[in-house]
């Protein structure tokens, strides 16, 4: 029977929960993003400027913990900060629409061409995040985990190559892809390390080798080694982050070393615990259209308690939610967490 | 053995559900060797040879309808089942499509020319917020070999951006992309642009995309999901003739 610690502060709940470590509760965790417009309204703090601007970033960021209620704060919302600061063409968009990079006019056509440059970590968009992060490691430092978010360099080399050139030269060249790889990978190490000096407990490494795009193998031949560097050489718990089908590929992801996992509801959570097979913590996986944009409260209840069922660590949405979630059922994910925890109390 | 290409025959084997099994050997049966040879290096994404084998077969006097139906669109349904069912990926599709490309690019100028009835038009285009677009242009590449006339309204493209082209090209069919969940609602707020305009009976208006599911296009209220790029011809199709069912009644 494990021990159960009883009063334990979000933060360390966090922190215990990612170490594989008795908790008084399962940790609601937001690897990614649950910034909505109702949240910018309420602190005055709208897209695009809080993308862009440290103070205004930490003030939304924050509602996490202070409105909904979560354990962790992430303030990188999007996954576009660095593909700024590297040059590529933006689309900022408005309050209601994540900012984007247009893939369509990619920066760069070869490992050649990855060069980081030299204020990478000056850049307005960069540091928007690091002084973000330290604004609120002062203000919340104590009580609830900071979890920073630096992009893989799958997802970077979509950015700065654009998808279709990148994946077709995954077919036609695949040396010079993991010379990309290995190029961009730098570029996740430097900005990694940026946000743990500047108070980051955790990071999200989001890297989109999703089962919609390419195969369990190609993570394994182009990913598993460079993730697993990753882990070795970034010194704060992390959390990969991969969209869509996935379990084909989690015994690999399994072997990255890697504190967690955050999956998508395209997962059945009890066949990701099985595929992963104790070997790396779970983190997820409420589906946002459908059920935390479109449902109701008891549909997000229903999918809490089944992440829980199946022994699902972190609790969290899936990927970063529609702007336009209701609070209501991002509300509900706590709320139910402590009422399944009371029910096995009683039971 | 109908299939006298070998590594066609092998390919064929990757379809297992009889119905798909009957309707690709159809399309394949006692075609000339040079048809089978396309579809098999259309399938394996060898877009050289795809490129020779369009010009030499144009030139031994096949028609550019046999090319298509009986060369390419066989290749790519075959790719479409191996695509659905995981055997290959996103990379191998691109490059099956950019084979597709190769041989299009000999054929295409001469049906255009040929001014045959098409099977419907369509506006195709990427949800507002979304600029990914590998799926909408597998979608339609699939759908102008089938016969449609398609307008790529491309990426980003607001609910008014979908009623204009759907307005301008007296479309039948509407079809949305998404990739990210974070934009896929873009697609609720298109349809309830098109019920606000009164233009709803107007047009059958179909979705998908990676992220997208069949409860969630219904959740939605679109009148069709596509789960992959063969599927959205078949579901145009549907649509195309639903459409003129509702204006005939």
């Amino acid at each position: 029977m494990s021990l159960v610690i009883e009063k334990m502060t979000s933060r360390e709940r966090v922190m215990a929960a990612l170490a594989g470590d008795p908790v008084d509760r399962p940790p609601v965790c937001t690897p990614t993003n649950v910034a909505t417009v109702e949240l910018m309204d309420l602190v005055n703090a709208p897209f695009p400027d809080a993308n862009r601007d440290g103070e205004m970033n930490a003030r939304l960021a924050a509602t996490a913990y202070t409105e909904l209620g979560f354990d962790t704060i992430a303030p990188y919302f999007s996954i576009i900060q660095e593909s700024s600061a590297l040059g590529c063409d933006m689309q900022w968009e408005q309050k209601d629409n994540w900012p984007t990079v247009r893939m369509s006019n990619p920066i760069w056509k070869s490992s050649s061409d990855v060069k980081i440059p030299s204020d990478f970590l000056e850049h307005p968009d960069t540091k928007a995040i690091t002084d973000s992060i330290r604004i609120l490691k002062q203000e919340f430092g104590d009580e609830v985990a900071i979890v920073g978010k630096t992009m893989g360099p799958w997802t970077l080399a979509y950015h700065v190559f654009g998808v279709e050139p990148f994946l077709l030269g995954t077919v036609d060249n695949p040396d010079e892809t993991m010379k990309a790889l290995e190029a961009l990978k730098e570029i996740t190490l430097l900005f990694g390390q940026a946000q743990i000096d500047a108070g980051a407990d955790v990071l999200t490494v989001p890297d989109h080798a999703t089962g919609d795009l390419v195969s369990g193998e190609y993570y394994r031949r182009f990913l598993l080694e460079l993730h697993q560097e990753l882990e070795e050489e970034l010194s704060v718990p992390l959390i990969l982050h991969i969209c869509g089908a996935t379990v084909d590929r989690m015994p690999y992801i399994a072997e990255t070393g890697m504190a967690a996992f955050h999956f998508d509801s395209k997962n059945d959570p009890f066949e990701a615990m099985a595929a992963v097979n104790g070997k790396i913590r779970l983190v997820g996986n409420i589906n946002n259209p459908t059920t935390l944009y479109a449902r109701g409260p008891e549909d997000v209840r229903a999918e809490v308690n089944k992440a829980l069922d199946a022994g699902v660590q972190l609790i969290a949405p899936e990927c970063a939610i529609p702007l336009k979630t209701k609070l209501e059922n991002l509300l509900e994910i706590p709320v139910a967490i402590k009422d399944w925890v009371a029910e096995r109390g009683r039971n | 053995m109908p299939i006298t290409h070998e590594g066609l025959a092998r390919e064929f084997e990757f379809v297992t559900r009889p119905g798909e099994r009957k309707h690709i050997l159809e399309g394949i049966d006692g075609t000339a060797p040079i048809l089978q040879e396309l579809a098999y290096e259309l399938i394996v994404g060898n877009n050289t040879d795809v490129d020779r084998l369009t010009q030499e077969a144009l030139a031994e006097g096949f028609t550019a309808n046999e090319l298509l139906d009986n060369g390419l669109l066989n290749g790519m349904a075959i790719v479409g089942v191996k695509f659905r069912d995981n055997l290959i990926f996103v990379p191998e599709v691109l490059v099956a499509a950019r084979a597709m490309k190769a041989g299009m690019a000999h054929i295409e100028p001469i049906l255009s020319a040929s001014g045959a009835e098409p099977a419907g038009i369509i506006i195709m285009g990427t949800v507002k917020g979304d600029l990914h677009d590998i799926g909408k242009n597998l979608c339609i590449m699939m759908l102008r070999g089938a016969g449609f006339i398609v307008h790529d309204i491309g990426v980003d493209s607001s609910p008014q951006d979908f009623i204009d082209a759907a307005e301008e090209h007296k479309a039948h069919v509407v079809g949305m992309s998404a990739l990210l969940t974070t934009t896929m609602p873009n697609m609720g707020r298109t349809i309830a642009a098109f019920e606000d305009m009164g233009l709803r009976d107007e047009v059958r208006i179909m979705v998908g995309g990676a992220p997208v599911t069949q409860d969630f296009a219904e959740e939605m209220g679109a009148d069709a999901y596509g789960d992959n790029a063969v599927d959205a011809v078949d579901k145009a199709k549907e649509l195309v003739k639903q459409l003129a069912e509702l204006k005939s009644s």
